[in-house]
């Protein structure tokens, strides 16, 4: 599975023609086919975030209907610490979790791949993480992390000090993201699964009756096997570690960790446009933002591939 | 239980004067505030997170009322604790806002400010006299000339310290500190002698804490805020004192009041404020540290403790207003209040209440003790917390006061920024 | 099904690998032998990441069979209840009506489950084969869609539903999630790495558009279909602020709401909240547990040599 090309997806030279010919069909079907997702989307996705978008134009407030503000919105971010702060946590966690989650769980796959005794019972508990809700994983990892918790106890039986995983500000968003990185594993290890399936084992085979070492044969055979696989994964994980909530919400409580500096952008969001004093108008120029970095990002990501592509 | 106090906070909120195009009309409400007329019909009662322990009790309210009313029919739906001011946002937003509401004053002012609160002055003035004075006023929204919901149950606590940490660091367990030099006092011993192993406090000071020290929160005229006088200063000063000396726990500039709860539940922090309600709860989560809890008076330089209001507002687009009205009241008149104090350790609202007996004769249990103490203390006790402060102005102190403590900022500085940026959201929310 | 296993160009190869794997030697998925220190070593590497994603869990189990008498608190930790009892979870089926919320967290994940599959497939197959007008633009509207913070639109998403008529009901609760953007674009990817020439041979036995949907892509991507099933029923069960939004109704609410009553207003106890977070999860895993078999060969399967 996975093409990473999420845009085109033009097919190899090979298939032009079948793809010509099978191309041929009745000539309403492809809107039906589509229909049932694009009315979905458009209803409850699309429209509601064109209303952000025409909000973010406004002054309005939760409760309040607002003025048409011009630009105001969006000069009042350039001028607002916290929105950089924001910024920059967001972005950080772009890069401390995607280099992560694009590695580990392709290492984890390979860990399980093999049929092994016993691998379906490691398979589905790696997975356990995915399934639980980020609330739950939550409540467990600030009861563990805390300054009295498990973890801080098995350092003390290591002869270490106890560390302030939640009262630093580093710490927390250094631990946030490890959670990401925890609860991610599984997820991502089930899509490389899939394309490692795909890797042909006479390529496996050749290099190892080339005499390549294990380490090698994941550089020169796997790589490039699931490379298309790593891209998707790179596009998927960047666009939901720059939109992170939950993780830095809990690890950091709703002010967003000594003072503040653990926000991120949409904990803002959150936080200045939800309530009954929201306000809604700057909170949805946020938003804004938040989707034109986003959208940045995957065409980053697509294009470093196209180029290593070339 | 620490949860109580988060559910209580009373971040009030609120815009100054709605423009009168907006969803209201002002103060007043949108519909009439005449809630006169035959008590009938089928009516929606939504209570916060009040099911899980109480469900015999209001069910057995509401069939009383139904009784006293022929034609009338409650509908209770109970909301969890979480996300319960989105869930109000998205129904006041949305139109669906049930018709009795239980609310807290935070909550009101900005549903007032949108012409969403029935107006009790106007609706149903004749039962002001039965309640306390300065509950009634809890619900007056600055901006507006009404008062917006029944004072339903009140709270407050004392403070509870960890005695074996006292004796540890030399102090006496039977003398607890009484003033706030003293607790601060305390607290550094306590930090000095356990090499900064233990802390006394949890909480960075929220605004409720500058009330309590006699700071004024805001000008006469509640137009804007006033808390970085040079009281307000001194006592930012004191806290980062402590904070430096490690008598204010490290983790308190991320601390939550859940957190700080089991901090001192583990025996990490000598001092928490409480409630009655955390005694119960002590003694079931950390029997061993139960035998070491001290309890002393809350402490405040004004005289007037600090109290928490939760109020039951009528929805003013109601189409049942006369039975909303009245079945509010019924839930939060004496008889009422008082048989729901006696099933959970809070205090009814209603004038004379507090001098029953059930509130006035000790019989040497920690239970009746706090609970006689905190009772006599709420006769004239205060909301600190002002009505229009909000959930985001709460976050704008908290981040000023937490660069003030790990010295990024002086505390004047903190101070003058932090009433900077809540007078600009006062400004904005109007 | 039976026209795509004589299509697949890998059916050979795979039969005589199935055919291997019962010897009683271990190997490899290639029918190579494992060695035995590299077996030892993978072991003790599984059984290290192991400690590490479900230690937490059986941390808060233990926490939840821990008696009233039981300190949590303890400094050091105490890993095993000295006392185990059910009687938290006793406690929570007295508070809250769990299996009434539980049917209904079943209902809307079932639903999501059902929609997602059928939608995403759908939308996924337009997406990948067929070719029309639009086509860029709709699979544009997809990624869009999947870049759209929610958090910022769950407001107006509930106005949407209140004008028709959908708030306070489970058709509400799974209507904005029950095709997602994200299924429809993994549904897509799947369906672009089938080969064509399986397809071009059902197309020159006459088969139409539809059946060539039904009876030969789809079975390809019973994999991807797995993964879209179980994101979504994930989805619909975890979920708390959307349903808690729509519905007002308490006989209405999900298992995900119901649970949060437990971080009551007058009390907070750490064994109750740990003992509902693990009825929250539990039926989740064992729901997997149980269907890990046909996941995992799903996946290994729906992905046909391109």
């Amino acid at each position: 599975m996975a093409s990473p090309t999420l845009t085109t997806g033009t097919p190899g030279p090979g298939k032009n023609r079948g793809a010509r010919r099978v191309r041929r069909q009745l000539p309403a079907s492809p809107w039906l086919f589509a229909a049932p997702g694009l009315l979905i989307t458009g209803a409850f996705i699309l429209y509601p975030f064109v209303s952000t978008l025409v909000n973010s134009f406004t002054d309005r407030r939760t409760l309040v209907p607002g003025e048409f503000v011009g630009l105001a919105n969006f000069r009042e971010l350039l001028h607002d610490d916290m929105f950089w702060i924001g910024l920059r946590n967001s972005s950080l966690y772009v890069l401390g979790v995607v280099p992560a989650l694009v590695l580990l769980p392709l290492l984890l796959a390979l860990l399980v791949q093999k049929n092994i005794p016993g691998i379906t019972f490691f398979r589905s508990a790696f997975y356990t993480p995915v399934v639980a809700s980020i609330v739950v994983v939550g409540l467990i990892w600030v009861w563990l992390l805390d300054e009295r918790g498990l973890v801080n106890s098995l350092l003390e039986m290591l002869g270490a000090s106890p560390v302030g995983f939640l009262s630093d500000q580093w710490l927390i968003l250094l631990s946030a993201m490890g959670v990401t990185v925890w609860k991610g594993l599984g997820y991502y290890m089930i899509i490389y699964l899939a394309a490692l399936a795909n890797v042909p084992r006479e390529l496996h085979e050749a290099a190892a009756v080339d005499g390549a070492g294990a380490v090698r044969r994941f550089l020169t055979v796997t790589v490039p096997a699931v490379r298309s696989t790593m891209v998707l994964v790179a596009a998927l994980s960047s666009v939901a570690a720059f939109k992170v909530f939950s993780e830095v919400y809990l690890m950091a409580g709703p002010s967003g960790g000594p003072a503040g500096e653990d926000t991120t952008l949409v904990m803002l969001v959150q936080r200045t446009g939800t309530g009954l004093t929201g306000r809604v108008g700057y909170a949805s120029a946020l938003s804004v933002v938040v989707f034109v970095v986003t959208v940045v990002l995957m065409l980053l990501v697509l294009r470093a591939d196209r180029k290593e592509e070339a | 239980m620490p949860t109580s106090r988060r559910t209580f906070a009373a971040a009030a909120v609120a815009a100054l004067v709605l423009p009168l195009s907006a969803c209201g009309s002002g103060g007043d409400g949108g519909g009439s505030a005449d809630a006169s007329g035959k008590v009938e019909g089928d009516i929606t009662f939504q209570t916060w997170n009040l099911r899980a322990n109480f469900k015999d009790y209001f069910e057995g309210l509401i069939a009383d009322f139904e009784k006293k009313y022929p034609g009338t029919h409650v509908k209770w739906v109970d909301q969890p604790g979480e996300g319960y001011a989105d869930k109000i946002s998205a129904d006041a937003a949305g139109g669906t806002l049930p018709d009795v509401v239980n609310v807290s004053p935070d909550l009101v002012a900005p549903l007032a400010k949108a012409g969403l609160a029935l107006d009790l002055d106007k609706a149903a003035g004749q039962y002001e006299k039965e309640y306390l004075e300065g509950a009634w006023a809890s619900h007056r929204i600055p901006g507006t000339d009404g008062t917006y919901a029944f004072p339903w149950y009140l709270n407050t606590g004392p403070l509870f310290y960890n005695k074996s940490l006292f004796e540890k660091a030399g102090l006496d367990p039977e003398q607890p500190p009484k003033t706030y030099d003293e607790v601060f006092d305390a607290a550094l011993k306590i930090a000095d002698k356990t090499g900064g192993e233990v802390a006394t406090l949890a909480n960075v000071p929220t605004i409720e804490d500058f009330g309590r020290y006699g700071v004024p929160l805001m000008n006469k005229e509640g137009t804007a805020f006033a808390f970085n006088d040079a009281k307000g200063v001194a006592l930012l000063t004191r806290y980062k004192e402590l904070y430096d000396a490690k008598a204010l726990d490290p983790q308190a500039l991320t601390a939550t009041p859940e957190s700080s709860g089991k901090k001192f539940l583990t025996g990490a922090v000598a001092m928490n404020p409480g409630s009655a309600l955390d005694l119960a709860n002590f003694k079931k989560q950390a029997p061993s540290l139960y035998k070491n809890i001290g309890i002393t008076d809350q402490i405040t330089s004004t005289g007037h403790v600090n109290m928490y209001v939760m109020g039951l507002m009528v929805n003013a687009q109601s189409g049942r207003k006369p039975a909303a009205v009245a079945f509010a009241h019924y839930v939060t008149d004496a008889a009422h209040q008082m048989s729901f104090a006696q099933q959970v350790a809070i205090f009814p609202s209603t004038a004379g209440s507090l001098d029953d007996p059930y509130f006035t004769k000790e019989d040497g249990t920690d239970e009746t003790r706090v609970r006689v103490a905190a009772a006599k203390s709420l006769k004239d006790a205060v909301n600190y917390t002002p009505v229009l402060f909000s959930e985001q102005m709460k976050t704008e102190l908290r981040n000023e006061v937490a660069k003030a403590l790990q010295g990024k900022q002086s505390p004047e500085e903190a101070l003058d920024n932090a009433v900077k940026a809540c007078d600009r959201l006062l400004q904005q929310q109007g | 099904m039976s026209l795509a296993e004589k299509t697949r160009p890998a059916g050979k190869a795979r039969a005589t690998g199935r055919e291997r794997k019962r010897e009683p030697r271990i190997t490899d998925e290639h029918g190579r032998r494992v060695r035995g220190w590299e077996l030892a070593l993978r072991y003790l590497l599984l059984l290290g990441v192991l400690a590490l994603t479900i230690g937490p869990f059986l941390w808060q189990l233990s926490t939840s069979l821990k008696g009233p008498t039981e300190d949590i608190f303890s400094s050091p930790p105490k890993f095993l209840p000295s006392d185990p009892t059910l009687h938290n979870y006793e406690r929570v089926a007295d508070t809250i009506p769990v299996w009434d919320y539980a049917l209904n967290s079943l209902k809307v994940a079932a639903a999501n489950v059902v929609t997602n599959c059928v939608g995403a497939a759908l939308a996924g197959y337009a997406l990948a084969r067929l070719r029309y007008r639009g086509r860029r633009v709709a699979t544009l509207v997809f990624i869009l869609a999947m870049l759209v913070p929610v958090e910022g639109i769950i407001i107006a998403q509930f106005t949407t539903m209140r004008e028709l008529g959908l708030n306070n009901t489970l058709v509400g609760v799974v209507l904005p999630g029950c095709v997602s953007a994200l299924n429809v674009l993994l549904m897509r990817n799947a369906f672009l790495n089938l080969p064509y020439e399986i397809e071009e041979a059902a197309f020159v036995d006459g088969a139409n558009v539809w059946q060539r949907f039904f009876r030969i892509a789809l079975p390809a991507v019973k994999g991807t279909l797995a993964v879209v099933a179980i994101f979504a029923f994930m989805g619909a069960w975890d979920d708390f602020l959307w349903p808690l939004i729509v519905l007002s109704d308490p006989s209405k609410f999900t298992l995900t709401i119901g649970l949060n009553y437990l971080h009551g207003t007058f009390a907070n106890d750490e064994r109750l909240v740990a003992a509902g977070t693990i009825i929250a999860v539990a039926p989740l895993i064992v729901l997997f547990a149980c269907l890990q078999r046909y996941f995992f060969r799903g996946v290994g399967e729906g992905a046909v040599k391109g």
